[in-house]
């Protein structure tokens, strides 16, 4: 039909009418198009009538089959580009069809010619710049921020037509086939004069177009807009000429996490690292303008790229150790905690002086939130290297090179004695900050949050490492007046058990040496014991015991039996439930008498009533730490002996 | 100022006893700003603040360098800035370069306007090498970059003057420091510039393009005017500087500028006595620098019951050169330059971020 339409068997009028109405119901042939356009060669048809058989073109483009034939043709499209009238549409055709091979300095001096003499038009703009993509060294421009993106759209009637067509025919509705070209997201905020925080915008490097270069095909990272692209394409793709211009969207981070080559990451740590520091460090020029939002944006995208890759950057690490040191502990913290829990593994050696002393100085002289946001910034950091060492540790030897960008060699030993220095550090820090705090539940919720994850660091992650809560953290949680941070403790004292047995047994078959102490094992004891006599056995108090308080200190309180004081009944946590119990029990008695509960059925029932109310970490710590006995009608001593090595 | 006598009373003991706290905080606020643990393709590298360099030598740079060039750098004032290495700058390129980036000023300059790279352009740019300066072999080679341009309202067949010049060096930088970096990357840390703005921004931004570099404002901070003070006074034996003049800004309301010229001689006898308590001849530590200034500040306050130590340097300048704390410089004599380039390329490798 469009041979018959452009051959003007029939006359102008009729062809144009013809293409009007030529919409096609599924693809259009290639062949029809690369004949149209050999008519259109042949000079005999109106001006108008080629225009809007361009405009035709243009409309139906993806639904040709395939371009291979009209891209060959492309140097007599090419031809098209002086006629004053076809212009724009050649443009945006050429612009379709353009690749790298097709780009030749004769046409960029025809369309700069052509330039001079239309002056600055959008449709020729748009297509240098497609040709600057491909060969920077041939033409370079600089587009306006306020011209329009892609090219003007001139077929819409067209377009609406095609889709109801489209729609009736089931067939995929085709997309907007008019390009946009990224240019840079200028923000709507105030211009910055240190623009340093800007994201650079992706281009394609003069550097790597050398003649060795130009032979294989390269694909530059400015045309990359889908996935399945990408893919097709990994194996030429090429860096852009500034690293930095990749933390701008996603797919390029996809492209980054495949890069493995040295200088390109290095580059990008400088870039990094340049703007961290002129940000808040050097302060300069703006007399820091921390809090402004460009910064805030500008953390928050850091973050997300680094929780994308699944590591850290080096310079973000050189970085936070520099600014800690300078910190004043409130400026952006939640997302200066977040960097800090990216930092991979550091060295014994050097982690007090880096990261434990700053820490500590702002660790106590902050308010509460900050210390708790701390405590779990350093438990994010301990379930990091944990994760890290579990799935990317070797036998004996930990060779980090391979995946993270700072290769530091370290050994399975030297990541313990991090790990070690690390628990131990957070066991100080939230020794001190309960007693600064008066044991303030939420601090310990989230000091018990850390403990959770250390007292599983062997099943869990495989380190065989035991590490004990200090005293300092075991006692308050022990005597927390809230029944949730009891029954995390005993969870936790379930969990340490666990893993201590299962290290024994392994130590026993395998015979290799574990780092887990007699003295790790006599502190448990000792903690699980004053735990069970504390709690079940009532007996508090009593000589022999970890606390011992003086007969007459204790007679002074007037508190009768002050060895049962907290015990599961009257522990200041379960007491609500033993008031609750007893109501439901003996619904019609009046005076309140505990010590019936410690009658053997009723005990039990107790048991099963404290752990329906969802004290799961005292049923499995009860279940497994105590051997009941029912011994029936004896009060006071309830249970037996725990089992203890 | 001519009293003699006062200078030499200056009371040393009082600044003995003062330096150990103040050098305390000094370490500390260094430990901040400059000394830090660079991680560099693995590498721990410390970079330090020398706590002693060696005494200037005047020596005759025409042999090592085209006098021409040389013409070009001294007896102009320079702004600062320091510059990351920069990836896949090749010396070889240099005419490559000239023609990119003066289409590049001149698409900047017009903007939607697409420039075909090469053609003759209103805007014409000169790279060259200055060789000669470098002192190791680790330093790259010093880069002149100059920007020509038609005046406006000039005759068709006038010469095009020079309406930009900056250039890129790195002399005596950190042997350690340059030994980390991978061969793909050229570590010309400091960049001096000088003319309009405008075209110093178009000039960094296709340097950011090209080689993936950042650049950002170099400052002189107090401890190194007082540095340059000291080594230029040193030289007067050699060359009469003429005068010492040193600018402090005491933070008063309003702020005050003083600004304290000394006499040469006087400066340089000073200087000499603080030097016989070193035994060494041929290096200075920081403690006699920090001597000499205090007995400049002591003998002012004396006179006028002002204690300069409260305010901060900003500028000092002799014949031989004058430097400014906003990251200025300017350098009259040839003879010396090394040693002022080795100085301010220390002060652009401290501001690395890795």
């Amino acid at each position: 039909m469009l041979d018959y339409a452009m051959s003007l068997r029939m006359g102008g009028g009729t062809c144009v009418r013809v293409l009007k109405f030529l919409i096609p119901a599924t693809v259009v042939p290639q062949e029809a198009v690369v004949r149209a356009v050999s008519w259109l060669c042949v000079g005999k048809i109106a001006i108008s009538t080629q225009v809007l058989f361009l405009r035709w073109v243009l409309t139906v483009f993806d639904m040709i089959d395939s371009k291979d034939h009209l891209r060959a043709i492309y140097g007599f499209i090419f031809s098209f580009v002086t006629e004053e009238n076809l212009s724009p549409y050649i443009c945006h055709l050429l612009y379709l069809l353009t690749r790298r091979e097709s780009v030749r300095p004769f046409r960029v001096r025809k369309l700069l010619d052509l330039q001079t003499k239309m002056g600055r038009q959008p449709f020729l703009l748009h297509l240098l710049s497609l040709y600057k993509v491909f060969y920077p060294e041939l033409v370079t421009l600089a587009l306006p921020s306020r011209m329009r993106s892609g090219f003007k759209n001139h077929n819409s009637t067209w377009k609406v037509a095609l889709s109801a067509v489209q729609k009736r025919n089931k067939v995929q509705v085709s997309s907007d086939i008019s390009l946009t070209l990224r240019l840079k997201d200028k923000t709507n905020s105030r211009k910055r004069k240190l623009n340093h925080l800007e994201l650079p915008s992706l281009s394609s490097s003069i550097q790597s177009n050398s003649s060795s270069s130009r032979s294989r095909k390269v694909f530059s990272l400015e045309q990359l807009h889908s996935f399945p692209q990408l893919l097709d394409n990994l194996h030429c793709i090429e860096l852009p000429s500034q690293m930095g211009s990749l933390l701008g969207s996603s797919l390029a981070l996809c492209y980054l996490d495949y890069v493995q080559d040295d200088s390109a990451f290095l580059r990008l740590n400088f870039w990094l690292g340049h703007a961290l520091h002129e940000e808040f460090l050097f302060c300069s020029g703006d007399g820091g303008s921390g809090s402004s939002s460009e910064a805030l944006h500008f953390l928050n995208r850091l973050l997300s790229t680094q929780h994308f890759l699944q590591e850290g950057f080096s310079s973000t690490e050189g970085f936070l150790y520099k600014f800690l040191n300078v910190w004043d502990g409130s400026l952006l913290r939640p997302q200066i905690l977040g960097l800090l829990s990216d930092i991979p593994v550091v060295p014994s050696s050097c982690i007090s002086q880096l990261l434990f002393e700053p820490l500590m100085q702002l660790f106590f002289t902050s308010t509460l939130f900050f210390k708790c946001s701390v405590i779990d910034c350093l438990n994010n950091m301990l379930l990091e290297w944990l994760t890290w060492h579990s799935v990317y540790a070797l036998e004996d030897g930990l060779d980090i090179s391979l995946n993270s960008h700072t290769p530091m060699n370290m050994t399975l030993s030297g990541f313990m004695d991090s790990v070690m220095e690390l628990v131990r550090f957070v066991g100080r820090l939230a020794t001190v900050g309960l007693q600064l705090e008066g044991c303030h539940c939420l601090l310990l919720s989230f000091i018990l949050d850390f403990y959770e994850t250390v007292c599983d660091m062997f099943l869990k992650y495989g380190l065989p490492l035991v590490v004990m809560p200090p005293a300092g953290v075991f006692y308050p949680a022990l005597f927390a007046t809230d029944p949730v941070s009891v029954d995390r403790l005993s969870y936790i004292m379930y969990r340490y058990k666990k893993n201590l047995t299962s290290a024994k047994c392994q130590q026993q078959e395998t015979k290799q040496a574990f780092h887990i102490s007699r003295q790790t094992c006599q502190e448990f004891n000792h903690y699980l014991l004053f735990m069970v006599s504390c709690l079940w056995n009532s007996k508090m108090f009593l000589p022999g015991m970890a606390i011992e308080v003086d007969q007459e200190l204790l007679a002074l309180s007037k508190v009768p039996e002050p060895w049962t004081s907290f015990d599961l009944i009257h522990h200041p946590a379960f007491l609500g439930c033993a008031l609750d119990f007893h109501h439901k029990c003996w619904p019609e008695r009046k005076d309140i008498d505990f010590n019936s509960i410690k009658a053997a059925k009723q005990w039990n029932w107790y048991m099963e009533f404290l752990f329906s109310q969802g004290f799961q970490g005292l049923q499995q710590f009860v279940q497994s730490s105590i051997n009941r006995r029912s011994v029936a009608g004896i009060s006071g001593q309830r249970g037996s002996q725990p089992t203890s090595r | 100022m001519e009293e003699r006598n006062s200078t030499e009373e200056t009371p040393r003991n009082n600044a003995l006893a003062q330096r150990r706290s103040k050098s305390y905080r000094q370490s500390m606020r260094s430990c901040v700003e400059a000394t830090h643990l660079a991680y560099t393709s693995g590498l721990l590298t410390a970079l330090r603040i020398p706590r002693s360099r060696k005494a200037p030598k005047s020596c005759d740079i025409t042999k090592q360098v085209d006098p021409d060039q040389v013409a070009l750098l001294v007896k102009k004032e320079w702004q600062l800035s320091y510059v990351t290495p920069l990836y896949q700058f090749r010396h070889t390129q240099l005419k490559s370069y000239s023609k990119q980036l003066s289409a590049f000023i001149v698409s900047e300059k017009q903007q939607g306007l697409a420039i075909e790279v090469g053609q003759e352009l209103g805007f014409k740019v000169n790279f060259s090498v200055v060789l000669g300066l470098a002192e190791t072999d680790k330093d790259a080679e010093t880069v002149f970059i100059q920007i020509l341009s038609k005046q406006a309202f000039s005759a068709k067949d006038d010469a095009q003057k020079v309406v930009w010049s900056g250039w890129l060096t790195c002399v005596n930088g950190d042997l350690d420091y340059l030994r980390s970096l991978p061969l793909e990357f050229v570590s010309l840390p400091l960049f001096c510039t000088r003319g309009p703005e405008s075209l110093t921004v178009l000039v960094k931004s296709w340097f950011e393009k090209t080689f993936d570099c950042c650049f950002g404002p170099l400052g002189i901070n107090s401890t190194n005017l007082q540095w340059l003070a000291s080594l230029w006074t040193g030289c007067h034996p050699t060359i009469n500087i003429q005068y010492l003049k040193l600018v402090w800004t005491l933070p008063t309301l309003p702020p005050m500028d003083v600004t304290y010229t000394v006499h040469p001689q006087d400066a340089w006898e000073l200087w000499d006595s603080m030097r016989q308590v070193d035994t060494t001849e041929d290096s200075i530590s920081i403690d006699e620098v920090t001597g000499f200034i205090k007995g400049l500040q002591s003998h002012f306050f004396r006179h006028f019951r002002i204690d300069l130590s409260a305010g901060s340097l900003m500028q000092i300048s002799t014949a031989l050169g004058s430097s400014h704390h906003s990251g200025k410089i300017k350098i009259a004599s040839p003879n010396y330059i090394p040693t002022i380039l080795q100085l301010l390329t220390e002060c652009a490798l401290l501001k690395m971020p890795i």
